[in-house]
């Protein structure tokens, strides 16, 4: 059978980082109280900490990313590993190579931690079930499964700018259905006991029973912002339109874009938040994605000392494991 | 061996609702009234004897697929299973869309000596929804049912004149309901499950949509409809409306079905990764009832068996389908408990529920039963045996099951229900093809 969770070790620790799901408020708040701790190390003259050093973190990428790729290679330095990107998307694994062959190679370059993004839901699960026991899973986003970091800066953001969830209105606009990034937020949400999670698009960006996840759904977007005090936007995918999911950008934009209009709807002081990048225009006015209730840029900041955080703790385990497995040799 | 006597036996014959010991007597490959003094004898105490059951749903891989099973490895594992005539799905590779293919498999069937194995015919060739297959030509090479595999027919237009075609020559159309654009890149029931995993979702309507149009077509062709593999509460009303509208339908219910939810694929189990997914409880519940109701007509084994490599990927990229042979009899001896049946009614939804789908009038093959003069297809089973699921001695080629290794589907799926039965003997048209070592 199954291992229930396999993010957690013989020693149930956190050992690999793949989904909110199965982690509990306390690991939550511990990683963003880690966190903290880091915001200091990236605001001084020299930025690095020698916690990592010795290690190899490889950076396993089998679909396009830029951000993403760069806040973990960045994180990764800032605690002295040495850090190594791999670009998958156009190599291996389409030339008909399974994910488990391309595993066992990257396993031979003995890194101590990946970070994978690949585009099947499970991925990060499935490499963490077959990888060798001495390494550390990150994972950077499985298909529309998880993107667990970003959950964590974004309840790192949310946390420094409002303070206790358990008094906060979140709303989550647009593409529910196809969202890593709404998925392991709305997780983060309801585990650390935020008062009201809504998510709000029309029926075709909803997946099936997504009450389930713990939120309210509306389909009115003047509605759901009402008395908001965190309003986050969604990046919509392109490929979207060429499908029959939503007629085009504009009426999108007419019917759920967040504009200041809008925005006046929610409290005075609700804040703006986006994963990036954003289409201005479509799900986002520029003039509120650049406003001054806007957390965007600091959510990329703030993603570099949570991902150092989730980096050092996992890693700490890691030194458990990889220490009782030399005492078997 | 021309003459066989089964002592002691306790008797299970659906077709003639008799449940009680009695002798059964076998002659050239015949039931019979009585046999010779000398005849070979088989001590059946604690053992029921039953007609052998019939599948009408399984993949044995070849030709074209042999690195997943072969005739010989998954008609050995059938009889295991308890079966003694497996139906098989035509998406081999090539199709089964011609003589030469039905040919082929017959004759590595009549080597391999397990069961007997019916080709499923493609409606269509190459499965490709296009152009009608020589219909008339493969039912005279023996096939007795027509069938999709698990491919829609997506054009209107050449399903209507397949199921009218069919029609005429009085073969029955077994048909997996499900419309593929709905469907899409699904890979597991659309709902609380498959969202927070973020695996795309194959909603109910992909499967009733299609058994609507099924139904409407099977109205104005009066053709034979068998609708295989239900999956959701929604669908079984539909089969239930239509059959009491007095239409000529049939359904069947793979075996797993009755078993398992979409609770199960958590944990991106791809064991649990079925090309008919898993629904809700109350989808399994209705399909439960289906079964005891009659609703539903016959179990099969829906057997998909693959080599390790094919479910060793993230569960959207894995290979759908379970390993089910192995595992079948001891899931079907379960059932009369979970089901609240009895055993004979479980027995007839494998034995003549299935014989009367696929029946032919003319050859008066309707008949299904232990009486003297229908063809020794029979198994001696012990119910109360421990199910032989130690991977060590596996039949099926197919290692994909979830069961391996278990005693009971507490660990599985939280049901008390112990795995037991284990197939002793299994007799096709009088000759052992299994037997304790």
């Amino acid at each position: 059978m199954i291992k229930s969770d396999p993010q957690f070790n013989q020693f149930n620790k956190l050992h690999h980082f793949l989904s909110i799901d199965g982690l509990d408020k306390t690991t939550l708040t511990h990683i963003l109280d880690t966190a903290e701790g880091f915001t200091s190390v990236n605001d001084k003259a020299i930025k690095n900490v020698p916690l990592l050093r010795g290690k190899t973190v490889a950076n396993l990428f089998f679909e396009n990313s830029t951000r993403t790729r760069t806040a973990f290679e960045l994180a990764a330095k800032r605690l002295s590993a040495d850090v190594l990107t791999i670009d998958l998307v156009s190599s291996s694994t389409k030339k008909g190579e399974s994910l488990l062959d391309t595993l066992r190679v990257l396993e031979a370059l003995q890194s101590d931690m990946f970070v994978v993004r690949h585009s099947d839901s499970g991925a990060a699960d499935f490499i963490a079930r077959h990888v060798a026991p001495t390494i550390n899973i990150i994972n950077g986003g499985d298909g529309q499964h998880a993107h667990p970091t970003q959950a964590m800066l974004d309840m790192f953001t949310i946390r420094r700018c409002k303070g206790d969830f358990s008094k906060l209105c979140v709303v989550i606009i647009g593409d529910i259905r196809h969202s890593r990034v709404a998925r392991s937020g709305i997780a983060a949400l309801v585990t650390l006991g935020t008062a009201e999670v809504r998510v709000v698009g029309p029926q075709t960006l909803m997946p099936a029973d997504v009450e389930s996840l713990g939120v309210t759904v509306y389909r009115d977007i003047d509605k759901a912002l009402k008395d908001a005090d965190v309003v986050m936007g969604l990046r919509l995918q392109s490929e979207r339109m060429s499908s029959a999911t939503i007629p085009s950008t504009s009426e999108f934009y007419q019917a759920y874009g967040l504009t200041p209009e809008r925005m006046r709807l929610a409290k005075p002081d609700a804040i703006v938040m986006h994963p990036g990048p954003t289409n201005r225009g479509v799900e986002i006015a520029a003039s509120v994605a650049d406003g001054k209730q806007s957390v965007i840029l600091q959510q990329v900041t703030y993603g570099i000392a949570v991902r150092m955080a989730v980096m050092s703790i996992i890693m700490g385990h890691g030194e458990e494991v990889r220490e009782a497995e030399m005492n078997k040799e | 061996m021309s003459q066989l006597r089964i002592e002691n036996a306790r008797v299970i014959d659906p077709a003639n609702v008799f449940d009680d010991h009695r002798t059964l007597y076998i002659q050239d490959g015949k039931f019979a009234d009585s046999c010779a003094a000398d005849a070979s004898v088989i001590d059946a105490k604690g053992l029921i004897a039953c007609p052998g059951f019939i599948d009408l749903y399984a993949r044995l891989r070849e030709p074209g697929a042999s690195r997943k099973g072969t005739i010989e490895s998954e008609s050995k594992a059938a009889l295991k299973a308890g079966f003694t005539t497996v139906f098989c799905s035509p998406n081999t590779n090539p199709v089964i869309d011609s003589t030469a293919t039905v040919e082929l498999i017959k004759q590595k069937a009549m080597a391999a000596q397990g069961v007997r194995v019916a080709p499923i015919a493609a409606l269509s060739a190459g499965l490709e929804g296009e152009r009608l297959s020589e219909m008339a030509t493969l039912k005279r090479a023996g096939c007795m049912l027509l069938g999709h595999s698990d491919k829609p027919i997506e054009d209107t237009g050449v399903l209507l004149s397949a199921m009218e075609y069919a029609s005429s020559f009085n073969i029955p159309i077994s048909f997996r309901a499900v419309d593929a654009a709905i469907a899409g890149n699904g890979c597991a029931h659309a709902g609380s499950v498959a969202t927070r995993l973020g695996l795309p979702g194959i909603p109910v309507a992909a499967e009733t949509v299609a058994i609507a149009r099924l139904i409407e077509l099977c109205k104005s062709t009066q053709c034979r409809l068998h609708l295989s593999r239900l999956s959701s509460a929604r669908a079984v009303e539909l089969v239930r409306d239509a059959k009491q509208q007095g239409l000529s339908i049939s359904a069947d219910v793979g075996i797993h079905h009755l078993y398992f939810t979409h609770e199960q694929i958590d944990g991106f189990n791809a064991h649990f990764h079925s090309a008919v997914p898993f629904r809700t409880l109350e989808d399994r519940e209705a399909l439960r009832i289906a079964v005891r109701e009659g609703t539903i007509d016959s179990i099969c084994s829906d057997h998909a068996p693959h080599d390790n490599d094919a479910k060793l990927a993230p569960f959207p990229s894995s290979a759908p389908g379970l390993s089910a042979f192995d595992a079948f009899a001891p899931l079907l001896m379960g059932l009369p408990d979970l089901l609240n049946m009895s055993l004979i009614d479980i027995i007839a939804r494998v034995t003549s529920g299935p014989a009367r789908v696929v029946a032919d009038e003319e050859r008066r093959s309707g008949e299904y039963s232990l009486n003297p003069g229908q063809a020794a297809d029979l198994i001696l089973i012990d119910p109360a045996a421990p199910a032989d699921l130690d991977a060590q001695t596996l039949l099926s080629q197919g290692r994909n099951s979830p069961l391996i290794g278990l005693a009971s589907m507490l660990d599985c799926t939280g049901e008390d229900v112990p795995l037991k039965g284990q197939v002793h003997y299994s007799i096709i048209g009088g000759a052992v093809r299994r037997s304790p070592e």
